[in-house]
């Protein structure tokens, strides 16, 4: 699928940025291009999420220097819907309850700020309902969730399966699925997975930032990243989370150690 | 750009009904006194009873002091400074629609109420008040087959004066209150609506209360009977133009349910609340009261305040009969220098009676909501039950949520259970929505809308939408 | 009776004092001159027993030196204990520990009166009452970082009046776990007023146990606390016995960033009424509260409660949570209840909640099912729902038998 003529998607470069004045990134460098599936891993606190929330613009996140492009242009003065109208999509690690909002209108009103980007036009209620039937059967979600409040009283799970729906409406040019994999049963894990991948298409890439090896089994990315400290450390090809996997991070710290004596 | 900043620019838009209508209107001399009440009834040809009872409330007015219990700061009103009687200049009241001035029929086409046969609406019959006088009523025949009576207080005095004598001023009497007792002296016209026993009433019923001059105090009164087992759903709405000086409005409501009898009334306020200063604006001080004297009665109350300067408004149930249900549905939106000072009061007398009390306020700009509540337990309602929740929004760090919630429990054999929450607007809400493609705006209105969702979903169907644009108009704006 | 002359007639019974209260009694008396009792228009009075006030004001203040004998539980070895006479200076009979001393008269010019006052309250009556009438101070501090406890008791003397005003000031980084006992007599009233400073860093644990017990007992208590940025106080009350009690505790938050836990619990019963009127109010940023009001009204009893938040612009994120949770056991007697949110900052989390109801009947016949009598169910039930304040009690308050009485 990765041809050399492929064009870059995302594009981040010496990225610093902060956390309630807290500097969490010092430095992250990560290329996407078309058709790439990049798997970030690190452990808790090494600015996985972080960089998740800076590309999708979180307002309590302050990028403090460095770039990120989206198809060759500058995004960090863009508001979150305007990202996600672009086609960036955040798949979020604890999916926010909003009570009282309806689900199916929720992604409605979504889906249609997204097709209004790509000149196609506005679905109304009927046809929305048609769309959404048809792409519940990716997630293997019951209807029943559309009439229900925005995540409201739903499984670990469900939240993570409506995440994956919502990707299925917006096709999105990139996805950054946070932790998408945490929390899942086999089963679980299994339908989101096929979904991913059945929603990868030639023109679009995907991130997925990952704790564990076990998401990677079901889809196979194409490079990994480890992150420790804010940075990326190291990239390799999917071995690399095998290793990961065996030795566990203690060998990031004596990867790392060694770089230091090195220098 | 932080963040509250801009969710206050959301929540200013202007007033749209904001127009004058430009008529010829008669209006009686400014001042009050007991040849002005006499003038007024002279005017509507009411039976003496009428005018007697407008004397002593008159007297009793006198005697009463105007309250000042809420804390609530205004420039106090001069009652020798207002106009109590105005009304279009045309014959009392005209026989077919054909003959209302087309001025008026314009108006309120313009506030999305068509009156004429063609384009009313299909399934809700109003009665049209502009300024003092009810101006038409639509359905009146329909209705009438049903033996349901609907019309203009005015009417209803002259033609049922022995419900008006048998009814009026007994949920809320002459002296309950300042403002009650002025409403008693000087009210001008309101709806009248009587369900007679079993009767489903077989539309909805709305009354649309327009003010057009500014410096006529607006007194409508209206009253509501549900002989025995009947049911009826009322609407009110009401606007006023824009000036820039304080225009009064004090209402009294009175509902009747008898055995196994329900009233559902809803409003819709959107007087106008005076420009970004505080200047001019509606006073909205309102009585409503229902009493469920019949076992088994219900009334709910629903509203959505967004309008007028400042709101003091407590519809209220007296729950009577045995077994009788008492509700309050409320959203109260203020920006600006808007002050709302509403909730309810649910007297448990009867046996096994139920209220159940949902509030949601949202403050934003420099204005000030607050809930008041009372709800009472006498020693006889053994099996009594009260469920209520108050939930307050802050837009910005001016805005001012204030909640009093007082109970009051004479009866071990009953339950009351209170609880209440202040929040803003979750951040992580508003970027989990953003982060979709829905801009900032959306995104806020679909969050207050969600907030405000339990009440909505007790509106009538008609008027849920309505109240969900007016909500979402006023939160609507320019977002840089 | 018109109440503005009790007023005079009472005021002129008073014994005049000298020293620092001298100033404090000429404010309170021109206070209660002027503006008379209260009446059932104040809105912080509507619901009091006025009946019950008077028979209050009623008692002679001068007290007699052999009226003062009483029989107390032994102390604790690690608590330093203080009991308090009318009109003998309190700090004669006990050595204070090491870490606790009197406050000099510049502390005491510097700080008088100024926590009460801060607090804002129209018309405050219960403060001018013992600003008129009370003669002694205690004045007292805990010397920075020093950790101690410490007992302080207040007896009632039989067909008297008594008055008492207390100072403490908590300096940095100290800590203080003080147990405060009231205790009733025969047609006895007493009426307090205390202030505490906490400066930063400060953890008071504050248990207060008042019990009156007696025939006709009756007791006006209001305790003041500022708190500084991260001072963390924690007061824990029973009121029960009293057949007249009105408690007033109203605690600022003077630079937020503090924390305050209130568990309160009033149990009434016969014709008692018990009102509680608390009053909280964050000046700063982050403070915290963490308030529960528990009541229990029987018989012909009457509980009051009534409390006050305040939550104003500079006090953005607070976080403050109070419930009110009643038991009605009796057809004769009243619940009231009214918390008051009054907040002004948008980035706050503020929740209350209010509950009035009986014994949940299925876990009372829980417990009648499997051989339980129902006094004893009752009581077991009952002890349940005031365990979540008793609880926090240091264990040697037990001694003082209160959960008997209660139950």
């Amino acid at each position: 699928m990765i041809s050399s003529t492929s064009e870059t998607i995302l594009s981040i470069k010496d990225l610093h940025a902060s956390v309630e004045d807290q500097e969490i990134l010092h430095g992250v460098n990560l290329i996407v291009k078309e058709g790439e599936i990049h798997a970030i891993m690190g452990r808790n606190g090494s600015g996985k999420s972080t960089l998740s929330k800076v590309i999708a613009g979180h307002p309590s996140y302050k990028v403090l220097s460095g770039s990120i492009q989206f198809k060759g242009k500058d995004i960090l003065e863009l508001e979150p819907e305007e990202r996600a109208r672009i086609g960036i999509f955040l798949g979020f690690q604890y999916p926010v309850e909003i009570p009282g909002v309806s689900n199916l209108e929720f992604l409605r009103v979504a889906t249609n700020s997204r097709r209004k980007e790509l000149l196609k036009s506005e679905l109304d209620t009927f046809e929305f309902e048609d769309l959404v039937k048809e792409r519940l059967k990716i997630v293997e979600m019951n209807p029943t969730f559309l009439e229900r409040s925005v995540n409201e009283g739903f499984s670990g799970g469900e939240k993570k399966r409506n995440e994956i729906l919502q990707m299925a409406l917006l096709e999105p040019v990139i996805s950054i699925l946070d932790e998408t994999d945490s929390g899942l049963d086999i089963d679980a894990l299994r339908i989101v997975a096929s979904g991913i991948n059945r929603l990868s298409q030639p023109n679009a890439a995907t991130i997925l930032i990952t704790h564990y090896q076990r998401l990677l089994n079901e889809i196979t990315p194409d490079f990994v990243h480890i992150m420790a400290d804010g940075k990326i450390i190291k990239t390799g090809n999917k071995e690399l989370a095998i290793d990961l996997e065996k030795s566990g991070y203690d060998f990031i710290d004596t990867n790392t150690k060694e770089k230091e004596m090195a220098k | 750009m932080t963040q509250s900043n801009t969710v206050e620019e959301i929540v200013s838009q202007p007033y749209k009904y904001g127009f004058i209508t430009e008529i010829e209107t008669e209006k009686i001399p400014k001042g009050l006194n007991e040849d002005v009440i006499r003038l007024i009834s002279a005017k509507k040809n009411e039976p003496d009873f009428l005018l007697k009872f407008r004397l002593r409330a008159y007297k009793q007015w006198l005697k009463m002091k105007e309250p000042d219990w809420s804390g609530l700061t205004y420039s106090k009103v001069d009652y020798q400074d207002l106009v109590y009687y105005a009304a279009p200049k045309q014959d009392i009241k005209k026989k077919s629609l054909d003959e209302v001035d087309p001025k008026l029929l314009e108006t309120f086409e313009k506030l999305g109420i068509p009156l004429s046969e063609q384009k009313r609406l299909s399934n809700v019959a109003v009665d049209a008040v502009f300024d003092s006088v009810s101006i038409a009523t639509t359905y009146k025949e329909k209705l009438a087959e049903h033996g349901v009576i609907f019309c203009s207080i005015s009417e209803a005095i002259s033609e049922y004066p022995n419900l008006i004598e048998k009814y009026m001023g007994t949920v809320v009497p002459i002296n309950d209150n300042f403002f009650a007792a002025l409403n008693s002296a000087v009210f001008s016209d309101g709806s009248f609506v009587y369900i007679p026993k079993g009767v489903e009433c077989p539309m909805e019923l709305s009354s649309y209360f327009r003010i057009n001059s500014g410096d006529t105090g607006q007194f409508e009164r209206t009253l509501i009977i549900a002989e025995e087992a009947s049911s009826v759903s009322y609407l009110e709405g009401c606007t006023a133009p824009m000036f820039d000086t304080n225009t009064l409005h004090a209402a009294v409501v009175e509902l009747v349910a008898l055995d196994n009898a329900s009233i559902k009334y809803s409003t819709v306020q959107n007087w106008y609340a005076g420009n970004e200063e505080g200047v001019g604006g509606i006073y909205n001080f309102v009585t409503k009261r229902g009493e469920c004297r019949g076992k088994k009665s219900k009334i709910s109350w629903s509203q959505v305040e967004t309008g007028s300067a400042i709101t003091w408004k407590y519809p209220s149930c007296v729950l009577q009969g045995d077994n009788s249900i008492g509700e309050f549905y409320s959203i109260a939106l203020t920006n600006n220098c808007q002050k709302a000072d509403t909730g309810t009061k649910m007297i448990h007398i009867g046996k096994n009676t139920k209220s159940k009390i949902v509030s949601k306020g949202i403050s934003a700009g420099q204005s000030k909501n607050s809930y008041r509540g009372l709800v009472s337990i006498s020693p006889n309602a053994e099996g009594s039950r009260n469920y209520s929740q108050c939930d307050s929004m802050l837009i910005g760090d001016k805005a001012s949520a204030n909640t009093y919630p007082y109970i009051q429990s004479k009866q071990p054999q009953s339950n009351i259970e209170h609880e209440a929450s202040t929040c803003r607007i979750s951040e992580d809400q508003l970027f989990y929505l953003q982060s979709r493609g829905i801009d900032f705006e959306e995104s806020v209105s679909m969050l207050v809308s969600g907030f405000c969702s339990d009440v909505f979903n007790e509106l009538p169907m008609e008027f849920a939408s309505e109240a969900d644009k007016l909500l979402a108009l006023k939160l609507e704006g320019s977002v840089g | 009776m018109k109440s503005s002359t009790i007023s005079e007639a009472w005021l002129n019974s008073l014994p005049p004092t000298e020293g620092y209260l001298k100033n404090e009694q000429a404010i309170g008396r021109e206070f209660l001159l002027e503006k008379g009792l209260p009446s059932k228009k104040d809105e912080a009075w509507r619901l009091s027993n006025f009946n019950k006030l008077n028979s209050f004001l009623s008692l002679p203040t001068i007290i007699d030196s052999e009226d003062t004998k009483y029989i107390f539980p032994e102390k604790d070895g690690n608590r330093e204990r203080i009991i308090i006479n009318p009109h003998i200076n309190p700090i004669l009979n006990i050595n204070l520990p090491n870490g606790i001393e009197k406050l000099n008269n510049r502390e005491i010019e510097d700080n008088l009166g100024k926590i009460v006052k801060s607090t804002n309250i129209k018309n405050d009556i219960s403060v001018c009452l013992n600003q008129a009438s009370s003669s002694e101070l205690l004045a007292l501090k805990v010397r920075r970082n020093f950790d101690h406890s410490l007992e302080i008791i207040i007896p009632s003397i039989e067909g008297k009046s008594i008055a008492t005003r207390i100072f403490l000031l908590i300096e940095e980084g100290a800590k203080l776990d003080l147990l405060q006992i009231f205790t009733g007599n025969n047609n006895s009233a007493q009426n307090h007023l205390i202030e505490i400073k906490l400066e930063s860093k400060v953890e008071l644990t504050h248990g207060l146990i008042s019990l009156g017990e007696e025939k006709e007992s009756s007791s006006i208590c209001t305790l003041a606390v500022e708190q500084s940025e991260r001072s963390k106080y924690s007061l824990h009350s029973i009121h029960h016995g009293w057949d007249y009690a009105r408690f007033e505790p109203r605690i600022i938050q003077s630079q937020g960033e503090a924390s305050t836990i209130i568990k309160g619990l009033q149990v009434t019963k016969s014709k008692e009424q018990i009102a509680t009127h608390s009053l909280i109010r964050f000046e700063g940023p982050n403070g915290k509260l963490d308030q529960l009001q528990k009541a229990v009204a029987s018989e012909y009893s009457h509980c009051i409660f009534n409390g006050s938040i305040e939550v104003p612009q500079k006090a953005q994120k607070t976080e403050a949570a109070q419930l009110s949770r009643n038991l009605l056991l009796s057809k004769r007697a009243r619940i009231d209840t009214k918390p008051e949110l009054e907040i002004v900052a948008d980035d706050v989390r503020c929740t209350h909640g209010a509950t009035v109801s009986q014994l949940q009947d299925e876990e009372l016949f829980y417990l009648l099912s499997r051989g339980i009598d129902n006094k004893h169910a009752n009581s077991l039930l009952l002890k349940g729902y005031y365990d979540e304040v008793i609880s926090h009690f240091p264990k040697s308050a037990g001694k003082w038998k209160f959960i008997e009485k209660l139950i």
